[in-house]
C-alpha cells in the first residue's frame, strides 16, 4: 500500500496568523492594483468588437496598427494571440458599436476591409468576430454578479440544512475569500475577465466548497464520535484536516493534472479559464484549511453552542448536529 | 441489491449510453454544389455549439433610435416570424431562430461561410418606405446655423488625434460656381437634366461638403467626404438643428459626376406616404436600362392607399427608401400609381437583387432590429478547438490514470474502469438531453475527469482507514462506502447547485459548461458509488476469502 502523509498530526491551525497575513497581503496587493487600474474586462461585459485574425505570414504589428488608425478606428487594441500569425483586434467603444451595428457597415466589416486592403485578399483571415452592444454587456455583468451572490445564498442555505449555520457561514466566508484572491490573481496576471472566466470562478467556488465540506464532514463526524460531542476547537479541526490529508493530496493532484492538460493543450481561447482553475485549486485548498477552519473556531467562540440546561429548554428547535453537551470535555483521542 | 441486478443495471446503462452515442442516420440540410438539399447523414448525435463547429450567433433587439415601440414583446414576436421565414429561404442547415427574454431574437446559423451576407439578410429591416422629397429647401435654411455650429466644433474635433483634418477637401466648393438661385430654378424646370449639380456657396464646414442635386431635396457629397459628413450627421448637436419634420437619408449607391464619385444625400418628408407592409410578392429581374431591379407587387389595400397618396403628390418626387437608404434616384410621380413598383439596384449584382427580393417576400420587419451581439466563429477555428480539447482530454485522462493506478493499484484500476464509464455516461447524457457541447463545456468535461475521481479517492481513503482498524476486507469495503457517502453527497450537491445557478444565469457557451458540469456530477456519483461498488462485489464474489486488498 503506497501511502503519503498518512497518520500525520500536523498543527495546521497554529500557522493561521501567518496564513492570514499572507492572504490578506495578497488580496490587498490585488485590490490596490484594481484601484489603480480597472480590470481587463472582455467585450462581453464592456461592449465592443473583437476580431481574431489569422495572417498567412507573420505581419508587422505596426503596419496593422497604422492601417487601423488611418481608417479612423480609434483606440483599437492589437494583441498577439498564440502564434505570431494570429492576433486579436479589439475596438472597445461600446457607443460607437451601437451606432455602427445598425447598418451593414459594422466596425468589424470596416476593420476587415481595411486589413484586406492593406495585406491583400486571402493573406488575412477573420477566424472569429464578436460584437456586443452596451446593453447586453450590462446585462451580462449583472447576470454574473447575481449568479455569484445567488450561489452564495444557496450554498449557505444548503449547508445550514445539512450541517448547521456555523459551518455554513464559515464555508461561505472561505468561499468569499477565494473569490477575492482569484480576482486579485486575475488582476495581477492581467487576465481578461470574460464569461468563461466567470464560469471558471464559479467552478472554483464549487471546488473550494467541496474541499471545505470534506473537512467539515470529518469535523461533524469527529464531534459525534464516542458520544463526547464538544465545541469545535483547534484540536478537532487539526485532527479532521490531518485525517483528510491523503484524500486532499490525491484529489488536488488529479484535478491539477486535468487543469494542467487544459492549460497546456486546450488552446488559447480556454487558457484564461485554465489559469483561473489552476489558481482556484491552490486557493481553495488553502482557504479550506486556513480560512474556513479558523473562522469556524472564531464563530464557535463568539456564538458558543448552548449548554445543556439551555439546550433542554430549547431542545425542540435544536438541530441534530447542534445537539451539544456542556463543553467541559477537552480534546481527547 | 443483488449482485446480478447491479450488473444488469450497469449493463443497461452502458447499452443505453452506447445507443445514445451511436452514429445514426439523420436528415440534415446540407450544402451541395451551392444548393441546400435535404440529405441523410450518419453522425454521432452529439450537438456541437457554434464555437466548436463554426457559425454565427446573432442577438437582435428592437431599435428604438427611430422612435419608441409601444409593445416590444409583440413586435418581437412578429419580427421572429419574418426572420424565420427569411432564414428558411436563405438555406442553412439546422438554424436556430428563437425569442430570448421579452425583447430579443437569437439567430444561430451553424457553418455559415458568408456571415456578412447572412447578417444582411437577417437584419435587413426590408423596411420599405415611400417618402416625398422635401420641396421647401429646409436644409438650405438650416445651413448657416450648421456651419456656425461646426465652425466652433471643427477646431475641437481637429485637436483629437486620429481624426485628420485633411479628409475634408477644401477645394470642392471652388470646383463649382456657387449659384444657388439658378440651381433652384433649373431643378424646378428641368428634372431630366440629372447631372446638373451646383456646389452650395459658403465656406462653412458643413455646406462646403454639399453639392446640390437636380431634384428638390437632393444633394451630393463627394465619396471622399462621406465619412466626415456621416460623422457630422451623427452628432446630436447637428441633429438638433436639422429641419424638424424632415429626414435626411443617404442614397444607397454612388454616382460619378465628371471624374469624382458622389453619394446622394436626400432630405425627405419624415412621414412616409406608404410603407412596405403591403408588399405581397417580389422578384429580381434584369432590365436593359436600369440593370438589376426588384419588382414588387402590393395587395389590394396597399394599392388603394398607394393610389390615393400618389394622387395627392403628382409632380412631386418620391424616394423609395429601403432601410433608411434611398434606392436609386427618386422618380417623379407622373400620376397615381397602382399595385406594382420596382426598385433599382444601382450597380449591385443579381445576388443582391435576389436577397432583396427574398426579404421583401418574407415580409419586412415590423420594427427595425439592431444587432445586440454577434459571435462569428470560423469553421477552422472550431475544428482547432475540438482538436485541442480532445488532446487536452486525452492527456488529462492519461495523467489521472497514472496517478490512480500508481497510488491505489488494483482499486485504482477499478476507479479507472469507473472513469471510463463516467466519460461514456456523461457524453451519453449530453446526447440524450440533446444538450449542446460548447468549448467551455469541453473544458469543463476535461476538468471533470480530474475531479470525478474525488469520490473514489474519498471512498478508498475510508476503506484504508477501516483496514487500518483491523477490519476484514469485506467489512472495510462496506464501511468505507458508507462513511464516505455523506461527504460525497454534500460536496456533489453543493457543486450541482452552483452549476444550476450558472445554467440559469449563463448564456450560450457558459450554459453549455453548466450542462456538462451537471451531467458530469450525476455520472460521477453513479459510477463512484454504484459502479465501483459493484466492481468490488464482483471481485469479492470471485475471491471469497480475500485477506488483503490492493488499495
Amino acid at each position: 500500500m503506497l501511502r503519503i502523509l498518512h497518520g500525520t498530526s500536523y498543527d495546521f491551525i497554529r500557522w493561521w496568523r501567518w496564513a492570514a497575513g499572507l492572504t490578506i497581503a495578497f488580496i490587498l496587493i490585488g485590490m490596490s492594483s484594481l484601484a489603480i487600474k480597472a480590470p481587463n474586462y472582455s467585450i462581453e461585459f464592456t461592449g465592443g468588437t473583437l476580431m481574431q485574425l489569422e495572417f498567412q505570414t507573420p505581419p508587422d504589428v505596426g503596419a496593422v496598427r497604422t492601417a487601423l488608425d488611418n481608417a479612423g478606428i480609434e483606440g483599437a487594441e492589437i494583441q498577439q494571440f498564440g502564434t505570431n500569425r494570429e492576433f486579436t483586434v479589439r475596438a472597445q467603444d461600446a457607443a460607437h458599436v451601437a451606432a455602427q451595428t445598425r447598418g451593414a457597415e459594422t466596425i468589424s466589416t470596416q476593420i476587415e476591409n481595411v486589413l484586406v486592403q492593406k495585406f491583400g485578399l486571402g493573406r488575412v483571415k477573420i477566424v472569429r468576430t464578436e460584437a456586443v452592444g452596451p446593453r447586453v454587456g450590462g446585462e451580462l455583468k449583472r447576470g454574473a454578479i447575481i449568479a455569484i451572490l445567488l450561489s452564495f445564498l444557496i450554498t449557505l442555505i444548503y449547508l445550514a440544512i445539512r450541517f448547521e449555520w456555523r459551518f455554513g457561514a464559515a464555508a461561505v466566508i472561505a468561499t468569499a475569500h477565494d473569490i477575492f484572491t482569484t480576482i486579485a490573481f486575475l488582476k495581477l496576471m492581467n487576465l481578461e475577465i470574460s464569461l468563461t472566466v466567470v464560469a471558471g470562478l464559479l467552478t472554483v467556488i464549487g471546488y473550494s466548497l467541496n474541499d471545505t465540506i470534506i473537512i467539515f464532514d470529518r469535523v461533524r463526524e469527529n464531534l459525534k464520535k464516542g458520544g463526547k460531542a464538544k465545541q469545535v476547537d483547534r484540536e478537532v479541526l487539526n485532527r479532521s484536516i490531518n485525517e483528510t490529508l491523503p484524500r486532499s493530496i490525491l484529489t488536488h493532484a488529479t484535478a491539477f493534472a486535468a487543469t494542467l492538460a487544459l492549460l497546456l493543450f486546450a488552446g488559447e481561447v480556454i487558457r484564461p479559464f485554465a489559469w483561473v482553475m489552476a489558481f482556484g485549486i491552490v486557493t481553495g485548498t488553502f482557504s479550506s484549511v486556513y480560512v474556513a477552519a479558523p473562522v469556524l473556531i472564531w464563530i464557535e467562540r463568539k456564538w458558543p453552542r448552548k449548554t445543556e440546561a439551555r439546550a433542554r429548554s430549547a431542545s425542540s428547535t435544536a438541530t441534530p448536529t447542534s445537539r451539544t453537551r456542556p463543553s467541559t470535555a477537552t480534546a481527547t483521542r | 441489491m443483488n449482485l446480478k441486478y447491479r450488473m444488469l443495471v450497469i449493463l443497461g446503462l452502458i447499452i443505453a449510453s452506447v445507443w445514445a452515442l451511436f452514429p445514426r442516420t439523420v436528415v440534415e440540410r446540407v450544402k451541395r454544389n451551392g444548393e441546400f438539399v435535404y440529405d441523410t447523414v450518419r453522425r454521432v448525435p452529439l450537438k456541437r455549439g457554434l464555437d466548436l463547429q463554426g457559425g454565427m450567433h446573432l442577438a437582435l433587439e428592437v431599435d428604438e433610435s427611430k422612435g419608441v415601440v409601444a409593445n416590444k414583446s409583440e413586435a418581437i414576436d412578429r419580427a421572429l416570424k419574418v426572420v424565420r421565414t427569411r432564414i428558411d429561404q436563405f438555406g442553412v442547415s439546422e438554424p436556430v431562430v428563437q425569442k430570448a427574454g421579452n425583447d430579443r431574437i437569437i439567430v444561430e446559423l451553424p457553418g455559415i461561410d458568408d456571415p456578412r451576407r447572412a447578417q444582411d439578410v437577417v437584419q435587413k429591416s426590408a423596411f420599405l418606405e415611400f417618402q416625398i422629397t422635401d420641396k421647401t429647401q429646409a436644409l438650405d435654411k438650416a445651413l448657416p446655423r450648421l456651419d456656425a455650429l461646426l465652425k466652433g466644433k471643427s477646431v475641437a474635433v481637429a485637436a483629437v488625434p486620429g481624426l485628420k483634418k485633411d479628409t475634408t477637401p477644401a477645394g470642392l466648393s471652388s470646383l463649382f460656381t456657387a449659384d444657388t438661385s439658378k440651381a433652384k430654378d433649373s431643378a424646378k424646370k428641368d428634372t431630366t437634366k440629372t447631372d446638373t449639380t451646383v456646389a452650395l456657396g459658403g465656406p462653412g464646414a458643413f455646406s462646403k461638403l454639399l453639392t446640390r442635386g437636380g431634384i428638390p431635396g437632393e444633394y451630393f457629397v463627394a465619396q471622399t467626404d462621406f465619412d466626415v459628413m456621416a460623422r457630422y450627421l451623427g452628432m446630436p448637436e447637428v441633429q438638433a438643428i436639422l429641419p424638424p419634420g424632415k429626414a435626411v437619408r443617404w442614397g444607397a449607391d454612388t454616382t460619378s459626376i465628371g471624374a469624382k464619385i458622389y453619394r446622394g444625400l436626400y432630405v425627405l418628408d419624415a412621414k412616409a406616404i406608404m410603407t412596405g407592409e403591403h408588399v405581397t410578392d417580389a422578384k429580381p429581374n434584369t432590365t436593359p436600362i436600369e440593370g438589376n431591379v426588384v419588382e414588387f407587387q402590393m395587395d389590394n389595400e396597399g394599392a388603394r392607399r398607394f393610389r390615393t397618396e400618389t394622387g395627392r403628390h403628382i409632380k412631386d418626387y418620391m424616394a423609395i427608401v429601403l432601410d433608411q437608404r434611398v434606392m436609386g434616384r427618386p422618380p417623379v410621380i407622373q400620376g397615381a400609381i397602382g399595385t406594382r413598383g420596382q426598385i433599382t439596384m444601382g450597380g449591385k449584382d443579381l445576388q443582391a437583387a435576389q436577397d432583396l427580393a427574398l426579404v421583401l417576400r418574407a415580409g419586412s420587419l415590423p420594427v427595425p432590429l439592431k444587432v445586440a451581439e454577434i459571435r462569428n466563429i470560423g469553421a477552422s477555428l472550431g475544428r482547432d478547438s475540438i482538436q485541442h480539447g480532445i488532446t487536452a482530454g486525452l492527456i488529462a485522462v492519461a495523467l489521472v490514470v497514472i496517478i490512480m493506478l500508481g497510488y491505489y493499484r488494483f482499486s485504482g484500476l477499478l476507479a479507472v474502469l469507473g472513469l471510463t464509464l463516467y466519460m461514456l455516461y456523461t457524453l451519453a447524457a449530453l446526447a440524450g438531453f440533446s444538450a449542446v457541447l460548447t468549448l467551455p463545456g469541453l473544458a469543463g468535461f476535461v476538468l471533470s475527469i480530474g475531479i470525478a475521481v474525488d469520490a473514489n479517492v474519498l471512498i478508498f481513503e475510508r476503506i484504508r482507514e477501516e483496514l487500518d482498524r483491523g477490519k476484514t476486507v469485506r467489512t472495510a469495503i462496506d464501511e468505507g462506502f458508507r462513511h464516505a457517502m455523506s461527504a460525497i453527497i454534500d460536496s456533489n450537491v453543493s457543486t450541482a447547485l452552483t452549476a444550476a445557478v450558472l445554467y440559469q444565469y449563463g448564456t450560450g457557451p457558459v450554459r453549455g459548461f453548466a450542462v456538462t458540469l451537471l451531467a458530469g456530477i450525476a455520472a460521477s456519483m453513479i459510477t463512484s458509488i454504484f459502479v465501483v461498488r459493484t466492481f468490488y462485489m464482483i471481485w469479492l464474489s470471485r475471491a471469497r476469502d480475500a485477506q488483503t486488498l490492493s488499495i
